[in-house]
């Protein structure tokens, strides 16, 4: 449908003609739609754009009011834009909404000027709209899909946190499996050895006992040989006790306990051995500690496993320092997390012993294997390898930590073991 | 003055003999039964001071053992003590509990602990009768 301009036509002024006729193109041929609208508000002209994005034909709209083609909820804009139009301002670029005839809302992007006559007085307002909507509808879509692409990447780094967190619990699952299996077969293991060791070192020990007893007048050397015999029968039972207190350390009995009174305890225990290596004690308990829930037993047996171990660092004497302090998990760190997965949570309380000594401190190579079964640095038949491996599983079993390290000034190592008090297993239910 | 009567109920002979030599030599009575399924019968005919059992035996349970001996009238107030090679001190202590508070000695031992262990239980049972 040819575009229908309600330009007045030219006069015959070859010049003017030229100018209609250039018009006319411009108003065919423009993909804007242009309106000509009358100071009082009327459509008065109409191109076959306008046609095209209003959805009226020129016929249809022209001499209706501009109102026709606004919103209701925008109608104030009629009584804002042109009063300035008619005193002579240009508005460009002005983005809205107008109503098509079919009553569906388009997008556009006004820019309406002034036309003026010969005298410059302005006589109507000439606007042209061009129909944004496909623009409005593809940002709209990028907006859109660009929220989508953050859900989905929100979405993503949880799955990956999600993923991480079970692949860290399913590796330390699988780490307690391992380590249970272990514990299993050893215990298996001594349970077996024990049995059939143990009868026949009993036998032995009678039968040198008996020989000791019944020989008439024995010489130096047959007295040395039985009490190097019967010290051996010895060893190799506290090699066996060793492996059965290993294999044994599965089950707990555990009640209220004062750790400061177990550390006391302790270092009665060892106290000839102690006064043997002139090793001095220092005391270094924190008063008023909260009780834990500990297997009284077993957990002596690993303060005086350290003791002994720091007295067998220090030869030629030294000091022993045995501390103990209540302390609160503020951060997280080395087997302290948030999840359910970690040995200590953070904010829980905790009891921290330490018993340092003054003596030679940790080969570096042997830092590694301190914890493994039968791994010792002490003299044959001084240590059996097994007493760290049982201070550990004791530790472990009661939900704490064992660690040992060389002190910070290299004087010496320092045994650290954190066990949650009973205020904290309550705080935190979670055993 | 009567010598002091000690039943042995182990199935390690050579750990019997040895403990039976050992305690003779110290002036004890000794009888050995190495098969504790026969632990009761031997008891019975034998009537001792003491009872030292084994804990794990091949065919038949320490604990066993010492019910049915403990079930019997004339031997009701013979002390038990369980003798073990196989299981930890904290174990038979719990085993023992079970069966009746006995008393245990862990392998090996020495005669001494043997005898000084036989002194405390007769000189209790002596005590509380």
């Amino acid at each position: 449908m040819p575009a229908k301009s309600q330009v007045e036509p030219p006069g015959q002024d070859p010049q003017m003609v030229e100018a209609g006729s250039r018009l006319d193109a411009i108003l065919r041929l423009s993909h804007d739609g242009i309106v000509v609208i009358s100071l009082d508000g009327m459509i008065v002209a109409w191109n076959r754009a306008a046609e095209r994005i209003y959805g009226y034909p020129a016929e249809a709209i022209v001499g209706k009011p501009l109102a026709v083609l606004v919103p209701p909820d925008r109608i104030h804009e009629l009584s804002e834009i042109y009063p300035g139009v008619a005193r002579g301002d240009t508005i460009e670029n002005f983005e809205t909404v107008r109503i098509r005839s079919d009553g569906t809302p388009i997008d556009v992007s006004l820019s309406i000027a002034p036309v003026r006559d010969g005298r410059g007085r302005v006589t109507c307002a000439l606007a042209i709209a061009r129909d944004i909507t496909p623009i409005q509808r593809a940002l709209k879509e990028v907006a859109q899909s660009s929220e989508k692409l953050s859900d989905r990447e929100r979405m993503l780094r949880r799955a990956l946190l999600a993923l991480r967190e079970s692949h860290e619990e399913t590796k330390s699952a699988q780490l307690h499996l391992v380590q249970a299996a272990k514990l299993e077969s050893i215990g298996r293991l001594a349970a077996g050895v024990a049995h059939e060791v143990k009868n026949p070192l009993a036998v032995i020990l009678f039968a040198i006992d008996y020989i000791a007893d019944t020989m008439p007048s024995p010489d130096e050397n047959t007295i040395t040989a039985l009490t190097d015999a019967r010290e051996a029968v010895m060893r190799a039972d506290s090699v066996i006790r060793g492996l059965l207190d290993f294999s044994t350390a599965t089950e707990l009995t555990t009640t209220a306990q004062d750790v400061n009174a177990m550390l006391r305890r302790g270092l009665l225990l060892v106290r000839h051995a102690l006064t043997k290596a002139h090793v001095f004690v220092v005391e270094e308990l924190e008063e008023g500690l909260p009780p834990a829930m500990l297997d009284r037993n077993k957990v002596e047996q690993v303060f005086v496993n350290l003791m002994i171990n720091a007295v067998d660092a220090m030869p030629s004497g030294g000091t022993l320092v045995v501390r103990s302090r209540r302390d609160r998990l503020t951060e997280v760190g080395q087997e302290v997390g948030i999840r359910k997965t970690d040995r200590f949570q953070v904010g829980q309380s905790v009891i921290v012993v330490e018993i340092e000594d003054t003596g030679t401190g940790i080969d570096e190579a042997c830092r590694s294997r301190l914890f493994d079964p039968f791994f010792t640095t002490k003299p044959p038949g001084k240590g059996t390898g097994l007493g760290l491996a049982v201070c550990k599983s004791i530790v472990a079993l009661h939900g704490g930590t064992i660690r040992i390290a060389n002190k910070a000034d290299g004087g010496g190592a320092r045994a650290t073991v954190v066990i949650r008090s009973i205020r904290s297993q309550e705080g935190n239910g979670d055993g | 003055m009567d010598k002091i009567r000690v039943l042995l109920i182990d199935d390690e002979p050579s750990f019997t003999r040895m403990l039976k030599l050992s305690l003779e030599h110290r002036g004890y009575e000794v009888r050995v039964e190495n098969n504790g399924a026969y632990g009761l019968t031997v008891a019975r005919d034998f009537l001792p001071n003491l009872i030292f059992l084994d804990v794990i035996m091949p065919d038949v349970d320490g604990g066993d053992v010492a019910a049915n001996i403990r079930s019997d009238p004339s031997l009701k107030d013979v002390p038990i003590v369980f003798l073990t090679a196989g299981v930890s001190k904290e174990t038979t202590r719990a085993k023992g509990n079970i069966i009746g508070g006995q008393n245990y000695l862990a392998k090996p031992v020495t005669v001494e602990e043997v005898i000084r262990c036989i002194e405390k239980q007769l000189g209790k049972k002596t005590a509380a009768s």
